[in-house]
């Protein structure tokens, strides 16, 4: 099958002035401004059939906002080619557009005076969106989302989470075939994140739209992308499924272990000898052992526990992504050195 | 990539999108309604610009009354560039009531979504922006047409005994050339509002704009009080169909086809600086560079 989205050597460069000092600096700016490169994307490569679902993560400054302007045709790259569904993005723009549906979470593409429900007529009238559809989507949108409440509310009257519900729904109510989520869930509390994920999935999944998702919440990638690329400074650092994302880092885990009878990290030590896990007391009857996955099967470390000691619970901890992500950082900056 | 299975799709999504028709006209239309509801957000603000304009034109009143006292010692049937005092405040009148209609702040909206970076919420919408712009100001315009233009007529024309065209077919023909003019302003506005693709500080064009623009156009003085040589100038610019067109066809002072000609001459510039706009946002928006995110 061939891929919905192709980036092949994605460039971008920003021209930056470097102010000189005083004012005589200042004067020769005016005559002879002084320019530099600051190369924001780098050679990003990629491909994404259609109805996948992928995290495009990184830290600030990575590059992820620069990529998803190219890709939505907003900006035109210093070199490389990208084409979504055969069209250029930033050549084609009025016909690309037709197909795609965009979130930035730090703006907003509702009309900030205008009552919410006048943007969506608004953006009816934009996409040529039938009657049927319109009125199928919004009592979707209302399901899910909850926005029949806010629909009658003007723009700059609504609370971040109401406004990035109505965006979100803005954004589908074409039935876009491919969505660019620019850190959809910024800001947001923990309730409206799990809204906004379950609402994704369900749309996303349901209709096969095609998703680039950036986010620092890696609980957003956990819950919808299977697929992960690392961007840092404009580079890709990983492009691969979540859980070799996670092998490929080692699976560090953390058990805690409750005991009836209390022990001392020494004795439990010796009942996982010859294997290299590290055990750390908490208190008389609470322990936590730390051990990599890979190397230690988690169910051998049970296994001789519950022989030898009297044990009342168990509870093992996955790494949190963002770990996963550090790690990933680390490993590429030790392999360029 | 066949490890990462997509889930079942809808097929249409495989298929090579098409290049679609771009917006429909009658989507542009929906942003005069819209224009419009925005505005009657703020409605407020207009009843103070009633008070504002008849301020100032009051002041060219006193002015103008005081100043052919003293050039000539009978006022009546005297003349000052080839305008008698009535003439003159039925000009300053005429040009502030159209200045109420046409009037708009593109250069300087436009400038503000370019440098906050808003315009790229914009560039993922399949319209021109320019186009929605235009029709935008026409809502606007249609707007302060109701709740500014009216009243301001209303205090104006009684309080000065501001008087008719010659022929009340100018009635008609005035309004279309202020129709014209608000387009030869927008355009002027939008090329004006794309400096700020290229330039970092923008207050300063938008300084000299509010000086220069009202002077241009000829609201504030006819352009018949300057000199030989600067009357000439302003044939060659835009800005004369701004005001000193419609103002002049008001005042009867376009004879025959010349009144035809002058419309003529609004459309050559309507057109030709909407094509001009449509090219420098071409070339400009390629060298776009989006602020935040
Ligand atoms: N308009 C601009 N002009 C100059 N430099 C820019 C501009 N926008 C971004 N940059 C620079 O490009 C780099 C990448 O920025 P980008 O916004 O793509 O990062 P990001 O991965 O989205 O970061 P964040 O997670 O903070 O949103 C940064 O070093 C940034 O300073
Ligand atoms: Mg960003």
């Amino acid at each position: 099958m061939e891929a919905l989205i192709k980036v092949r050597d994605l460039t971008k460069d920003y021209r930056l002035t470097r102010k000189r000092e005083g004012v005589t600096g200042g004067l020769v700016d005016l005559v002879r401004p002084r320019h530099e490169l600051l190369r924001a994307v780098e050679s990003v490569s990629f491909d994404i059939p259609a109805g996948q679902m992928v995290g495009y993560i990184g830290a600030n400054g990575a590059g992820k906002s620069t990529t998803i302007k190219m890709l939505t045709g907003i900006l035109t790259p210093t070199s490389g080619t990208v084409t979504v569904g055969g069209l250029v993005p930033w050549k084609q723009r009025l016909q690309y557009t037709r197909h795609i549906g965009v979130v930035f979470g730090q703006r907003t593409q509702l009309w900030w005076d205008l009552a919410v429900v006048e943007s969506f007529r608004l953006l009816k009238k934009i996409y040529e969106v039938d009657d049927a559809t319109y009125e199928r989507q919004m009592k979707l949108f209302d399901e899910l989302l909850e926005v029949g409440k806010y629909l009658h509310q003007p723009v700059r009257k609504l609370s971040l989470g109401q406004r990035m519900r109505c965006d979100l729904a803005a954004a589908l109510l074409h039935r876009p075939r491919v969505l660019f989520l620019d850190e959809p869930t910024i800001g947001l509390d923990v309730l409206a994140k799990e809204n906004v994920r379950i609402f994704l999935r369900e749309i996303c999944e349901g209709e096969g739209v095609t998703v680039i998702l950036t986010t620092h919440d890696l609980g957003d990638i956990e819950q919808l992308c299977k697929r992960v690329i690392i961007i840092d400074k404009g580079r890709v650092h990983f492009d691969g499924k979540l859980d070799d994302l996670r092998r490929r880092v080692g699976r560090q885990v953390r058990m805690t272990v409750e005991l009836r009878d209390s022990a001392t990290s020494g004795e439990l030590a010796s009942i996982t000898a010859g294997l290299p896990v590290v055990w750390e007391e908490i208190e008389g009857l609470r322990h936590h052992a730390e051990f990599n996955r890979v190397e230690v099967p988690g169910a051998e470390v049970i296994k001789r526990l519950v022989n030898e000691l009297r044990v009342s619970d168990l509870h093992m901890a996955e790494p949190g992504i963002d770990e996963v992500v550090r790690e990933i950082y680390r490993q590429s900056g030790r392999e360029a050195s | 990539m066949s490890e990462f299975p997509g889930k079942q799709v809808n097929t249409a999504i495989l298929e090579p999108w098409h290049r679609t028709a771009t917006a429909s006209v009658g989507l542009y239309f929906h942003f005069i309604r819209l224009a419009f509801l925005k505005f009657l957000a703020y409605r407020l603000r207009y009843y103070t610009g009633v008070v504002s304009y008849t301020v100032f034109v009051s002041g060219h009143y006193y002015l103008y009354t005081a100043l052919f006292a003293s050039r000539v010692a009978d006022a009546q049937g005297a003349t000052i560039g080839g305008l008698s005092l009535s003439e003159v405040i039925t000009y300053v009148a005429v040009s502030w009531i159209g200045r109420s209609f046409y009037f708009n702040n593109i250069a300087r909206d436009l400038m503000r979504m370019i440098t906050e970076g808003e315009i790229a919420m914009q560039l993922i919408k399949p319209f021109h922006v320019q186009t929605v712009m235009m029709f935008e100001a026409v809502g606007e315009s249609g707007f302060r047409l109701i709740m500014f233009t009216l009243p301001i007529m209303v205090v104006i024309v009684p309080l000065f005994h501001i008087g008719g065209p010659p022929d009340s077919i100018l009635y008609l023909w005035t309004f279309i050339s202020f129709c014209l003019a608000l387009v030869i302003y927008s355009q002027i506005n939008f090329l004006l509002g794309c400096l700020a693709f290229n330039m970092k500080n923008i207050q300063g064009v938008l300084r000299a704009k509010m000086v220069s623009m009202d002077f241009l156009t000829g609201v504030v003085v006819p352009f018949t009080f300057f000199p030989e040589w600067f009357q000439r100038v302003v044939e060659w610019l835009p800005f004369q169909g701004i005001s000193y067109i419609p103002v002049t066809i008001y005042l009867g002072k376009r004879p025959g086809d010349e009144l035809y000609a002058a419309l003529l001459l609004q459309v050559a510039w309507a057109v030709g600086l909407f094509v001009a706009g449509r090219l420098v946002w071409r070339i400009s928006v390629r060298h776009v560079v989006v602020q935040g995110g």
